[in-house]
């Protein structure tokens, strides 16, 4: 029993400075982010490059936004991903209540068929669906893009969903129905509130993955318009002349959301991961 | 909990009908956007079609030109390379970092959501900072190394064949790790401490006890991972367009990105599908097994 | 009791399900109806604000004049790259704009795939117009003897030349390419500062920087007739042995260009890291905005020679419209209308020395007189090729450019080591596979 004490101890330690390393690995760019931005346009480029700024200012905050779309570029990925993450909530509620709780023919391969598809890889599909978006004209426009986007949000959410939902206890509902409540209130009056949690996870990730799609908001979006933040900011290059710092305080702004969201959502994601992908 | 006799088939009747309602507007999109454009892929690899003009039908030439060009095998040996050896590293320090984490500390909160954050940020910020840090004179990464005297030359680190890979994988790393610590994180979690107290009072060293009681519990998550990690990185093409662009001299190129340089720059939208398939039926076997475990699951 | 579904909810889902199964339809019937009624106008960016703030005015001044509310124009700004993106999705969806600009060999790709307004009459005035245009600009837009587009901005890619850096060593301007060597040797200090910033990454400015010093050296890409490549050549050969050199031997080319994308050589020059670049003259409009210093010891040359003297490349932008318009007459209306001498003049001189004007008339204002560094503009503008010289910037021509076939090659010899000779041949057979492509078409 004495070596184990020992060897956690020395775990312990080990532990606390592989910590250390990760952390130093994980914060170091976020730290270059930042600084890139708070740099005057001289000290950014070439051998006037600093580790430290050596006169912080907010120049480039204020170029972006008084010089770029960035504002419209911000408003535009929050409405796409809010429409994206409402959209998934209330489908993916529906369709793995369905999945869960109903019967009927082709339950399970509508199921698979679900799955199946959100993991075939958006880059695969790019092409050809460039065709279909163009031809149903929701190229340049925020809903086309969202649909597009639920396209793999709503695979994930009604699967992630209908692992909980299936965790939750038939005789409450059963209990419920027999005093005469319709289908549609047992799902929104009873699994719901218990499956708060779980709809946390699924809020977030939608948002995040909204948030931070870059390829189809790149090939199905053109017009400065309807950009979002991830394209906007590849088009920080006007011509052939980057902006460096405005780009890096963009990048810097458009990293908060979903890391605010993470924040508030923190504990039910580690649940819900546990939830998704520990079951057996 | 259906009635019995007649009024049951018809209780199952409406069950079926609110059931095919409710799922109605998810399987259209998935209809359109997903099934439809994927049947479409294979149909538009068969054509020579360009960008503005129909497509005519040539069968497997687009296949036969791309086995027959050189950039193909290399590409190939890329795109093995590459996801073979970021799922690889992802994997061993993505299991580590949540060993540590599962460690008892105080702030440990505090910790989890630093770490995780490379996994919140979008992936085009995540390469666009990493190639302003690999950058030859700007960047902080040869400033760091000149400063404290580690190096005496700048290192052209996106620009030398031998390092771009391992460069790009770097980052692949830096963004994708949080993902792997978070799961297993969870999953580490999910094993009660009971199991590791028995274990230690029957002498159990802590590597048995990793061995005999965390890796078979873990098993479940570490193949979701990996497969769900696998397809997509193996698709990613994000990485090597903002870093790399395929090169120095193809070092960088691998299948994904080839597709998107082809159709939208060749304007060769027949070729692009192609290229974009020649990889699938190695990842269609990993979405067919992970879809079916992934349903397995839920149904315990 | 009652388990089963009420018709109220029967009745709900069935209309989510209508309701889903119906937008599609209804979705493209209300934008096709919106597009039935406007005349759309793709703006590309034209690099000051003021430029692009006069453009628009033009725009809806024309708009007025023909009798058109200003709700009857579309005016989307769509950044360089993703215009093309865009378009292409417009043009498959059977949706493109009326009026666009579009780069180089854009235009004969769109005229070869029948998309095209013929623009002839139109740039026949333009050239009947006082002193002219120069006709250089032609070669972009000509398809099967029509003009297709109407060229409006002739753009050199002089080199920006370091004065200061020059005047130090008192060195002049090298007028050959061995001059150019050992000049930058005696002026550059790596790895602060390099001398010549060529750009070698897997980016078009690689096929303009590299095709323009082979040409010094009579080498060239494919001959006039558009089908004969001839890449593989002994002028080449010297070309990219003298390339080989420069980065190898003589080492003066920052190793960084092998990863450079189109603003590395900008970068590079604006942060003093280059003596001598090649590019359009973007990074001489930059420095007018932001860095005057810098921009009064930048000189603007022509190429150095090589043994087959000095050939200076030239882009050109010209005007579209698309068949597809409901308003044909207007469309051609609007391009006529911003080529006006008078309203064009306007917009080319606020984009800060960015165009060249396409009249030869107006470079004779005090605008370009005045600046020294303009001097030898109107010589390359009279005398410059496309990058596809000697053919014109045919679709085949901008498929090489787009995928990159010289930078490929290009890093062969320089990151792969391999003979220049060996390199150029692979190169030859990809471009001929591509030119004989676009012939069976």
């Amino acid at each position: 029993m004495r070596s184990v004490t020992r060897t956690r101890r020395v775990l312990k330690w080990t532990g606390n400075v592989l910590l250390v390393v990760f952390l130093v690995w994980t914060l170091v760019p976020f730290y270059w982010m930042l600084v890139t931005s708070l740099k005057k346009d001289k000290e950014i480029y070439g051998f006037e490059a600093t580790l430290v700024p050596r006169q912080p200012n907010l120049d480039a905050y204020r170029r972006l936004f008084a010089q770029t779309p960035f504002v419209k570029y911000l408003v535009n990925s929050t409405i796409i991903a809010v429409s994206t993450t409402a959209a998934s909530l209330v489908l993916g509620c529906l369709g793995a209540y369905a999945l869960a709780r109903l019967r009927f023919p082709g339950r399970r391969l509508i199921a698979r068929g679900l799955i199946f598809s959100y993991l075939v890889p958006p880059a695969l599909l790019f092409i050809p669906l460039f065709t279909v978006m163009s031809t149903l004209n929701l190229i340049d426009t925020r809903h086309g893009l969202t649909l597009v986007y639920l396209s793999f949000t709503l695979p994930f959410c009604t699967w992630l969903l209908l692992g909980y939902f299936r965790s939750v206890p038939l005789e409450l509902e059963e209990a419920a129905l027999v005093d005469g409540c319709s289908r549609m209130s047992a799902l929104v009056r009873i699994i719901l509130p218990i499956s708060l949690p779980a709809l946390a996870v699924v809020a977030f990730f939608s948002f995040t993955q909204a948030w931070n799609e870059f390829l189809y908001a790149n090939v199905f979006v053109n017009s400065v318009d309807v950009r979002t933040i991830t394209t906007g900011l590849t088009l920080f290059v006007v011509e052939d002349v980057f902006f460096w710092g405005p780009m890096m305080g963009a990048a810097c702004l458009a990293t908060i959301p979903p890391v605010l969201i993470y924040l508030i959502f923190q504990r039910w994601v580690v649940k819900g991961l546990t939830l998704g992908a520990v079951k057996g | 909990m259906l009635p019995a006799g007649p009024r049951r088939s018809r209780a199952l009747r409406d069950e079926a009908r609110l059931a095919y309602a409710i799922l109605a507007p998810s399987l259209l999109v998935v209809l359109f956007l997903v099934a439809y454009p994927f049947v479409s892929a294979i149909y538009l690899s068969l054509q020579d079609k360009m960008v503005g003009s129909p497509g005519r039908f040539v069968g497997l030439e687009n296949y036969g030109e791309l086995f027959r060009d050189e950039v193909f095998l290399r590409t190939a040996w890329n795109s093995v390379v590459y996801t073979v050896v970021a799922v690889g590293i992802k994997f061993v320090v993505g299991l580590t970092m949540a060993l540590v984490l599962d460690q008892e500390r105080r702030w440990n909160n505090l910790f989890r959501t630093l770490l995780f954050v490379p996994w919140a940020v979008p992936v085009v910020i995540v390469s666009l900072n990493w190639r302003w840090i690999y950058d030859d004179l700007s960047g902080f990464l040869n400033n760091f190394l000149i400063t404290f005297h580690i190096t005496r030359d700048i290192v052209s680190w996106l620009s030398n064949p031998h390092l771009a890979m391992g460069c790009v994988i770097a980052v692949v790393v830096w963004a994708g790790t949080p993902f792997y610590a978070m799961s297993f994180l969870a999953g580490l979690q999910a094993i009660p401490k009971e199991l590791y107290e028995a274990a230690e009072v029957d002498g159990a060293s802590v590597l048995q006890q990793f061995s005999f009681i965390t890796v078979p519990r873990l098993k479940t998550i570490f193949v979701t991972t990996v497969m769900l990690s696998t397809i997509w990185t193996a698709t990613n093409l994000q990485f090597v367009l903002i870093l790399t662009k395929g090169g120095p001299a193809s070092r960088t190129e691998i299948f994904p990105h080839l597709a998107y340089q082809i159709a939208l720059g060749a304007r060769r939208l027949g070729m692009g599908a192609a290229i974009s398939l020649v990889f699938f039926p190695v990842l269609a076997i990993l979405i067919v097994l992970l879809t079916r475990r992934l349903l397995r699951q839920g149904e315990e | 009791m009652e388990r089963t579904v009420t018709r109220r909810q029967v009745l709900k889902a069935a209309g989510v399900t209508a309701a889903a199964v119906t937008s599609p339809w209804w979705m493209v019937k209300s934008s096709h109806a919106q597009r039935a009624k406007k005349l759309v106008f793709w703006h590309l960016p034209n690099f000051t604000p003021l430029a692009d703030e006069l453009q628009k005015q033009q725009v809806y001044e024309f708009a007025k004049s023909a009798g058109l509310k200003d709700t009857d124009v579309e005016y989307s700004t769509v950044a360089g790259e993703q215009a093309m993106a865009k378009l292409t999705a417009g043009i498959e969806a059977g949706n493109p704009p009326d009026v666009i600009r579009l780069y180089e060999s854009n235009v004969q790709f769109y005229a070869a795939g029948g998309h095209l307004l013929d623009l002839h009459d139109l740039v026949q005035r333009m050239r009947r117009e006082p002193k002219g245009i120069f006709e250089s600009s032609l070669t972009a837009v000509m398809y099967k003897g029509r003009a297709m587009g109407a060229p409006l901005a002739v753009n050199p890619w002089p080199v920006h030349a370091r004065l200061d850096l020059l005047e130090q060593a008192r060195l002049e301007y090298p007028k050959t390419w061995d001059e150019f060597i050992e000049t930058s040797k005696k002026i550059q200090s790596p790895p602060r500062l390099f001398a010549f910033g060529m750009c070698l990454g897997l980016v078009e400015d690689t096929t303009d920087n590299v095709m323009n010093l082979l040409w010094c050296y009579g080498g060239k890409m494919v001959q006039a007739d558009n089908k004969t490549v001839v890449m593989s050549s002994p002028e080449n050969v010297a070309g990219m042995k003298v390339i080989e050199a420069m980065f190898k031997t003589h080492k003066i080319i920052p190793p960084g260009a092998i990863s450079w994308d189109n603003s590395g050589n900008n970068k590079a020059y604006q942060s003093k890291q280059a003596a001598f670049i090649m590019n359009p003259t973007s990074v001489y409009a930059y420095l007018d905005g932001n860095d005057k210093d810098l921009q009064k010891v930048t000189g603007l040359f022509p190429v150095p020679a090589g043994p087959k003297g000095t050939v200076n490349q030239i882009d050109t932008w010209s005007y579209a419209a698309f068949k597809k318009t409901p308003y044909p007459e207007l469309a051609k209306g609007l391009i006529d209308y911003l080529m006006q001498p008078a309203n064009y003049d306007k917009i080319i001189q606020s984009t800060g020395g960015r165009w060249v004007p396409v009249y030869k008339r107006l470079f004779d204002s005090p605008f370009w007189k005045e600046k020294p560094a303009f001097k030898h503009f109107i010589q390359m503008a009279e005398t410059g090729v496309p990058v596809s010289y000697a053919g014109a910037p045919t679709p085949a021509a901008g498929e090489v450019l787009n995928t990159h076939l010289i930078p490929k090659m290009v890093q062969r010899v320089l990151v792969d080591n391999w003979e220049p000779a060996k390199a150029l041949d692979e190169c030859h057979k990809r471009i001929a596979d591509v030119y004989a492509r676009y012939e069976k078409a």
